[in-house]
């Protein structure tokens, strides 16, 4: 996919069966949406290759008939939030009154029953996106492509939605694809992952998989592993990386050096540059000879078990994985001074 | 304060007497003023639609364009048409001037850049992404189209308005191409003048009443039509 002659997007094959969803995940300018919308036919740029549908070449009308879409605002019609939700089987030339039997189920399925004559001005952007989602559903689409649609929205709304899509998904036929930024989108909606970055599929398979094992620093930065132990550190052959939430001081001197698990790694040796207490966890941030790691633990820190700040400390890092198709020579760690992996 | 009462009375009398002239005056006055608003719509529309959504080299100059040809004074179109309906100008041979047919073609000059102007500001305050969810919906280009139009009804009515009111309202072209010529090229604004520089203040009166009652009548149509529900349960 081009702008001109700038590549945008390159995505060898990526497929979806019905039923099934995948997550898109990517950081902010990875391409998501581009690739959302190229998938579409939706989009204004220059694509080349091919979108099969049922495994036929997709055209734009076998397209348009196939697949709805939420876009990250939700995007209304003047008018209410009945003859919203109902607009998308009223361009497939259903009538009103059929149109509007078959969208009052997804109607009551997402709440929105009370919320029917309401002129959709009054809505939060909670509700718009709720009208938005179940617009797309009622369509009864072969494709749904979700551009994060839960951006922007309050954690308690977010939830729900998440949790009514996801209700709402199950048992349908639907091949749904949803591009987000965000983790726990993918792994609450999403069987299959794939991470892309800078325009390119780095990663695809299962989710719980996917999000578990980065396969270089980009991936693992994208999926929580903020950690970066450089071989020197470690001394084991390939880069580790590790969740700062596996990532702990060590405040008892008589901890055993050793870990349980394989992918424990043996302590390492630091200097304390700065506590911060965020109510749920206190960060920790550690200046190592491997560059910074990020503490976190749980709950407070009592100041009195912490040493000074610029005192040494050991950390321990739990659940680390091997970054094993990086190779290990010539490795800095540093946030700006990463090996870019491909 | 005599002159403005007796212009009422006038008014009120002009309309009732089913005077021809007058009548004549008034079918005129609004066949010229909506057929070019309706030329101005079919042009300005899709060329306002175009600076709005399309992108292109001058675009930005273009939509700047239309923006000052909304303050065009209509003397200066009407010079200009004129010149080119002169017997020995460039259209002459149609031999339009001082037909309705050139008095349409100035006011619809003086319309379209109105029209251009305010569709593109019209469709230009709906979200960006409007048309590609409508698509995203299952609505071909046109239907998408469409539903844009829907969605900047009220703004392009407004519009509409703008361009009828401006028309309507405009004395220096339908005077210098249409000429005033009685029962040929004479409209409420042009008769008005004239009745003004012959001191007939209350006939003055009478037309400039009347012309307000068309504005009033035919904008009150089309807000009807703009206040209509936007999406029918």
């Amino acid at each position: 996919m081009r702008a001109g002659d700038r590549e945008l997007l390159s995505v060898p094959e990526l497929d979806v069966a019905s039923g099934r969803t995948l997550a898109v995940l990517g950081p902010n300018g990875a391409g998501k949406s581009t690739l959302l919308r190229a998938l579409g036919l939706l989009s204004s740029h220059r694509v080349s290759g091919v979108i099969l549908l049922d495994g036929r070449p997709a055209t734009r009308p076998l397209m348009r008939h196939a697949i709805t879409a939420v876009l990250q605002r939700p995007i209304l019609r003047r008018g209410t939030v009945a003859a919203n939700v109902i607009s998308g089987l009223r361009f497939r030339g259903m009538s009103r009154r059929e149109a509007r039997l078959r969208a009052w189920p997804w109607m009551e399925a997402l709440g929105l029953v009370p919320f029917a004559d309401r002129d959709i001005r009054s809505l939060s952007i909670g509700e718009a996106q709720r009208v938005s989602i179940t617009r797309a559903l009622a369509v009864g689409p072969k494709v749904l492509l979700l551009d994060e649609p839960f951006t922007g929205l309050d954690s308690t709304t977010r939830a729900d939605l998440i949790a009514d899509l996801r209700a709402a998904l199950s048992g349908q036929p639907t091949a749904t694809i949803l591009v987000t930024h965000d983790r726990q989108e993918a792994l609450a909606l999403a069987e299959d992952t794939a991470l892309l970055i800078g325009g390119r599929i780095r990663q695809h398979g299962p989710t719980t998989e996917v999000l578990d094992h980065p396969s270089d620093a980009d991936t693992a930065r994208l999926l929580g592993y903020t950690n970066l132990l450089p071989p020197a550190l470690t001394g084991r052959t390939h880069p580790l990386v590790a969740r700062p939430e596996h990532t702990h001081l060590i405040l008892d001197p008589s901890d055993g050096p050793a870990g349980q698990r394989d992918d424990d790694v043996r302590p390492v040796p630091g200097t304390l540059r700065r506590t911060v207490a965020l109510g749920i966890a206190t960060r920790v941030d550690v200046d190592t000879a491997g560059g910074p790691l990020t503490c976190l633990h749980p709950g407070d820190l009592p100041g009195t078990s912490l040493p000074p700040v610029g005192g040494d400390v050991r950390v321990r890092v739990r659940q680390a994985r091997a970054l094993a198709g990086v190779d290990g020579n010539g490795w800095t760690a540093g946030l700006g001074s990463r090996p870019s992996a491909s | 304060m005599d002159v403005l009462f007796d212009g009422f009375v006038d008014a009120v009398e002009l309309l009732l007497s089913g005077d021809e002239d007058s009548w004549t005056i008034i079918a005129l006055t609004l066949r010229v003023s909506l057929t070019a608003t309706a030329i101005a719509l079919l042009v300005g529309l899709p060329l306002g639609a175009i600076v709005a959504l399309a992108r292109f080299p001058g675009r930005r100059v273009l939509l700047a364009a239309a923006n000052t040809g909304m303050g065009m004074p209509p003397v200066v179109v009407g010079l200009f048409v004129t010149v080119l309906l002169w017997r020995s100008g460039p259209l002459g041979g149609l031999g339009l001037l001082y037909t309705p047919t050139a008095m349409i073609v100035a006011q619809a000059a003086i319309a379209t850049p109105v029209v251009i102007a305010l569709v593109a500001a019209a469709l230009q305050q709906v979200d960006p992404d409007f048309r590609v969810q409508m698509q995203a919906l299952g609505a071909n280009r046109v239907r998408a189209f469409a539903a844009l139009l829907g969605e900047a009804r009220l703004p392009l009515f407004a519009g509409t308005m703008a361009a009828f009111g401006a028309v309507v309202s405009e004395v220096g072209a339908a005077q210098m191409v249409g000429g005033n010529l009685v029962g040929q090229t004479r409209v409420l604004t042009t008769a008005a003048v004239l009745a003004t520089s012959r001191g007939q203040f209350s006939l003055a009166i009478a037309f400039g009443l009347i012309l307000l009652l068309i504005a009033f009548g035919v904008n009150l149509s089309l807000t009807l039509v703009q206040q209509q529900r936007a999406v029918p349960r």
